[in-house]
Parts: C-alpha cells; sequence; structure tokens
C-alpha cells in the first residue's frame, strides 16, 4: 500500500487582519489561525487517494506553539497520523529553513511513496517549499499539478504553466505542489471530526532533528511589515429610490471623465 | 570578480531581467551574465546589455536546467541570480536556491543592495501588506512578469558562450505538452471593467453584466469562484492576486464582496464603482461610489442611465 506524506502550514486568516490606517501597521490581535487554504487542497488530494486506492495518509506540519492548536482540524480532515513541529524558530523561517525542516522530518517517518505539497502558503505565499524538499531529498519535484494519480510506483501528473499544459511521469517517489483547481476540499463531517479524536498526532523536537544553528538560520528576514491604505473616495448613495442613485452615479462618472 | 546571473525560459521576460540586472549592476559593480535557450534569444540578450550570455544546449526541459544554472551561478560566483517569476521559472529558482544554500525571494516587487544583503519588497497576506525583507548573499529572486520595462536593444557587445547541459533526471519523462487556448481578452490592459462575483445567482444572468458592459465599452471580468468553481467564464477573465491585475480607468462590480486577495488585482484602477446588497461587504471600502442594492434591480437601470 502507498504511503503518501501531506505538508501543511498553520497560518494567520487573513480575513480578520486589519490595517491600521494611521500608521499602515497590521492589526493581527483578532486573527484566528486556519489551515492554509492551498494546503487543504494537498490534503484532499492526499485523502482521495487514500479513498480511491488505499494509502496511508501522514501529515506534517512546521510552526510555532500555536500550531497544537491545528492536530484535530487536520485529522478531521482524513490523514491518519499527524506528526508536528513545534518551536519558536518557525515564526522567523523563510522557505530555506522550512524546507530542510520538513526534509529531516521526513526522512525520519519515510520513505514515503509521494509527498504533497501546496502550491504556496496563504500568509507568505513563498512556493519554493516543495521544490526545495524535493531536491533536499534527492526526489523528481512536479510542481503547480492540476491532476494527480499513482501508478504501479509511478507518480502521474499534468501541470499547469500559465500558457500551457504538460504531464510529467515519474518513476518511484516524488514530491508535487498542487494548485487549487485540482479538487474542491470538504468540510469535515461530524463523523469525520469525531474519528480524529482517536487518531495520533507525534510531536517531533526540533532539537532531535540533527540540524545544525547553520541550517535553522533564515537567509531572509523581515525588516518591515506594512499594510497597504486604499486612498478611495468611499462615498455611498443611499437614496430610497435606486434610480435616484444611478443617477448621482452617472453623474459622478460623467464628472470624473469616465462615461 | 562576482556577478549578477539572470535566466527566463521566456525571452520576453528574460529581458525585463536585463533592465532589473543593470540597475543592480549600477551598484554593485558587477558584471551581467545571462542564460539563454537558443540562438535567437542569446544574441537579443548580448544587444540588450547582457556582459556575457551563455547558451545552454541539450536540454528540451527548462527545469531540467536548474542544475547547469546552479553550476554556472557558483562558477561565475553569481552574487544575485535573478529568475523570471513564470510557474517554470519559480520551480527552477527554488532547486537553483537549495543548491547553493541560498535564500530565495519569490516574486520580488523592488530590488536593490543594501548593507551588504538584497533588499527587496513583496507582498503577503494575499496582497494585504507590503513586506520588506533583506536576504544574504548569494540570493535568489524571481520577479514576475512586467515588474520591470524590457531592455531595448542597443550596441551591447556581450560575449556569447555555449554550454552543453548535463545530466537530466532518467526517473522524469515529460509528455503531452498543450498550449492552453487563449480567447483573445486581455482583462489586464482593459480600459474598462465590469466585475461580476457571486452575487451574481446564475450563469444565465452574465447577460445583464454584458448589456452594461456593452453600455460602457467594458470587458466582463470576474472573481476566482466564478471563474474556477462555477467556470461560467475563463480563467483569464479573473482578476486579484491569483489572478489578473488591471489598470483599467473604471472597475465597476456586481456582487463581489470585495477579499483582499481580488482587491489586490484592482489597487490601480483609476475608478472603483460596487454594487453590492451588503452594505459591509470590504469591496465599499475599497471603492470610490458605491450603490447598496440588488444588481439585479440596479444593473439594468445603470446600463439605462449609459444609454441615455
Ligand atoms: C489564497 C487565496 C487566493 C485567492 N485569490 C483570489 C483572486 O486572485 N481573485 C479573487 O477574486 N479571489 C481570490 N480568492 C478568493 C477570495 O478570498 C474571495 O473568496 C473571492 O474573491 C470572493 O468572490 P466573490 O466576491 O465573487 O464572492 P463572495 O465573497 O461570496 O461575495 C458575493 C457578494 O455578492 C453579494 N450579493 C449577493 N447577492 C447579491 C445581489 N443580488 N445583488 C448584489 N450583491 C449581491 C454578497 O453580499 C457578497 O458581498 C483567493 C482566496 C485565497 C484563500
Amino acid at each position: 500500500m502507498s504511503k503518501i506524506l501531506v505538508c501543511y502550514k498553520w497560518v494567520l486568516d487573513e480575513q480578520d487582519i486589519r490595517v491600521n490606517a494611521a500608521d499602515a501597521s497590521l492589526d493581527l490581535s483578532r486573527a484566528k489561525y486556519k489551515i492554509s487554504d492551498y494546503d487543504k487542497n494537498a490534503i484532499e488530494e492526499a485523502v482521495l487517494l487514500q479513498e480511491g486506492q488505499g494509502a496511508t495518509v501522514d501529515a506534517v506540519t512546521f510552526g510555532g506553539d500555536a500550531v497544537r492548536q491545528s492536530l484535530k482540524d487536520l485529522l478531521s480532515r482524513g490523514p491518519d497520523k499527524v506528526y508536528y513541529i513545534a518551536d519558536p524558530a518557525a515564526d522567523k523561517a523563510d522557505g530555506y529553513v522550512t524546507a530542510g525542516v520538513l526534509a529531516v522530518a521526513a526522512r525520519k517517518t519515510g520513505p514515503y511513496d509521494l509527498i504533497i505539497c501546496g502550491e504556496g502558503s496563504a500568509d507568505a505565499y513563498n512556493q519554493q517549499v516543495a521544490p526545495r524538499l524535493a531536491a533536499s531529498l534527492g526526489l523528481p519535484a512536479i510542481t503547480y499539478v492540476q491532476s494527480l494519480k499513482l501508478e504501479d510506483g509511478r507518480v502521474v501528473a499534468t501541470r499547469k504553466l500559465g500558457d500551457c499544459t504538460e504531464v510529467v511521469t515519474v518513476e518511484g517517489p516524488a514530491v508535487v505542489s498542487v494548485v487549487p483547481e485540482i479538487n474542491k476540499p470538504r468540510i469535515p463531517s461530524l463523523k469525520q471530526v469525531l474519528a480524529a479524536a482517536k487518531k495520533p498526532s507525534e510531536e517531533i523536537k526540533i532539537a532531535d532533528l540533527g540540524l545544525s544553528p547553520r541550517q535553522l538560520a533564515a537567509k531572509t528576514v523581515t525588516l518591515t511589515v506594512k499594510g497597504f491604505v486604499m486612498n478611495r473616495k468611499n462615498v455611498l448613495f443611499k437614496e430610497p429610490a435606486q434610480a435616484d442613485n444611478v443617477a448621482k452615479l452617472a453623474a459622478a462618472l460623467a464628472k470624473e471623465g469616465v462615461c | 570578480m562576482p556577478g549578477i546571473l539572470i535566466f527566463s525560459e521566456n525571452n520576453a521576460i528574460a529581458l525585463e531581467l536585463v533592465t532589473a540586472g543593470l540597475g543592480l549592476k549600477a551598484t554593485m559593480n558587477h558584471s551581467l551574465c545571462a542564460v539563454a535557450l537558443s540562438e535567437a534569444d542569446a544574441t537579443a540578450l548580448a544587444a540588450a546589455g547582457a556582459d556575457k550570455v551563455v547558451l545552454l544546449t541539450g536540454q528540451d526541459w527548462p527545469e531540467g536546467c536548474a542544475q547547469p544554472i546552479a553550476e554556472l551561478a557558483a562558477r561565475e560566483l553569481a552574487a544575485v541570480i535573478l529568475i523570471g517569476g513564470t510557474a517554470r521559472g519559480k520551480d527552477i529558482a527554488a532547486k537553483v536556491a537549495n543548491e547553493l544554500d541560498a535564500g530565495l525571494v519569490t516574486e520580488a516587487q523592488t530590488i536593490e543592495i543594501a548593507e551588504d544583503k538584497l533588499q527587496t519588497t513583496r507582498l503577503k497576506y494575499g496582497g494585504l501588506a507590503v513586506a520588506c525583507e533583506a536576504t544574504v548573499l548569494p540570493a535568489v529572486v524571481t520577479i514576475a512578469p512586467r515588474t520591470f520595462d524590457k531592455a531595448v536593444a542597443g550596441g551591447g557587445q556581450g560575449q556569447i558562450t555555449s554550454l552543453a547541459a548535463t545530466g537530466g533526471d532518467p526517473r522524469v519523462k515529460v509528455s503531452e505538452l498543450c498550449p492552453i487556448e487563449r480567447q483573445g481578452v486581455d482583462i489586464a490592459a482593459a480600459a474598462r471593467i465590469v466585475c461580476v462575483g457571486r452575487g451574481l445567482a446564475k450563469k444565465e444572468d452574465l447577460t445583464l453584466a454584458e448589456d452594461l458592459a456593452k453600455a460602457l465599452s467594458a470587458e466582463i471580468g470576474c472573481t476566482r469562484g466564478i471563474a474556477e468553481d462555477y467556470h461560467w467564464l475563463p480563467v483569464e477573465r479573473y482578476i486579484g492576486i491569483s489572478g489578473q491585475n488591471i489598470k483599467a480607468e473604471l472597475y465597476l462590480s456586481l456582487g463581489v464582496s470585495g477579499q483582499v486577495q481580488h482587491v489586490a488585482g484592482i489597487r490601480d484602477a483609476k475608478v472603483i464603482v460596487a454594487v453590492d446588497t451588503n452594505e459591509k461587504a470590504p469591496i465599499f471600502a475599497a471603492a470610490d461610489y458605491g450603490i447598496v442594492g440588488d444588481l439585479y434591480e440596479v444593473a439594468p437601470l445603470i446600463t439605462a442611465a449609459l444609454k441615455k
């Protein structure tokens, strides 16, 4: 039976982030976490393979302490087991560090026939963990996958590349990154949520991965983060009759010179 | 002497990277080396100002060039490696960065050298914010198409050498390369856009938006769900961080909530108009003019008003 690993990131939900208009700083205080949207597609794809042809699905995540909150949500989406590396080092990690940590973890818990990642994360969208992970593990990478099959120890994937598609076949294991069109992640059923409580989760300590301080030091550091402030007129036409609002809009557009 | 290395499998983008690379060259005083996959591309890059062009032969799959590009970068002691931010380019960039044990900045909007590091800006949180970051050298950077203007052919005399790419991964087979048919509209360049969102109840109701678009001489754009989930419109018409960036003089939305990933694609529009039933929809905060109301009532009224 095939063994699949799916990687996911526990990210702040950008819909809850507010931009302070005064200084463009970000107010994260009300932001909750979620499984990164693209990774929901990765998880769903692993689970579809599990259902379709029988496979065991492990999941792995590297994040700050908050990552512990993600385990139940993750397991209710179908994977059999989750490994997590919860360490403050994750808060400053870039793609280099993250892929390095995941590669060593995957060596420890593997080997796998297939490793699936989202194409990027919803927060930083660096789009580099899957191909870096592949390179670190000495496996072929198939990025931007829109349909995926596992057949007789072969990975067959169709990639979506902006102006074309192509089919890539890999003999043996591969690391793939998937695009959102590949599937529609389901909302976990009550049964799945209940089943999640009985599934195993296992912490991997970062210290046990044997990474050097150099491998844990990000190559990229963040200097500043500033929210976008939209400077728009924000005029709302609020007459009781829509015909009056439309007349006002038409007048405004004429004045702007766009109609 | 350490250098700046540029590569894109798409030569129009490679010429944009020449502009970015020449900008860095002015401060870094390093030579600019370009990698090309065809002789014509190599000649164009040399003419546009690359000091040196390496013509890479023997590799049909651009992704297979990651290893030879990494080796070349190491040999050239490249301090900054700029790669065109296509899907293929981002794949290659990650592998090159991994091989060089280097950092990789994805889709940088600006690049400069400050305090011996590469300083870049890029979007974060679905376009909600801009992060300024510093990366140790050597650094790999991908740059989205159209971020820089194309370098024009000047009297560049760059020397062209050729290099046979070895290897290729015997485990990997690529087949069925198939161009995606475009339907000819370029939303990114449209002057006026009527954008439909999930406020539209069914596909047939697109006629409502089409009538309005006709009255405005506008193109129809949409949100991601309309294209990717419902397939009511082709994907090249959806606007946002994962779709098109528009620069229209007028953007008018019907039933679009205005989540940040969508709004990230309309920031450069001159005038933004929104029609939505929900007064609290974020689109109104991003709009110049708004009407709170049912698009089924309001859109035909706007169409009629414009026809007068
Ligand atoms: C990682 C990521 C990337 C994304 N990238 C993009 C992207 O590039 N582009 C993009 O568009 N989205 C993108 N999205 C999705 C985005 O977050 C929103 O979900 C999407 O833009 C919402 O589309 P919508 O406004 O059509 O639908 P909804 O959010 O469902 O909004 C529908 C709106 O219609 C209104 N409405 C309903 N009925 C009527 C009526 N009769 N008359 C008037 N108004 C009505 C409602 O009040 C509501 O405001 C991305 C999401 C993620 C997580």
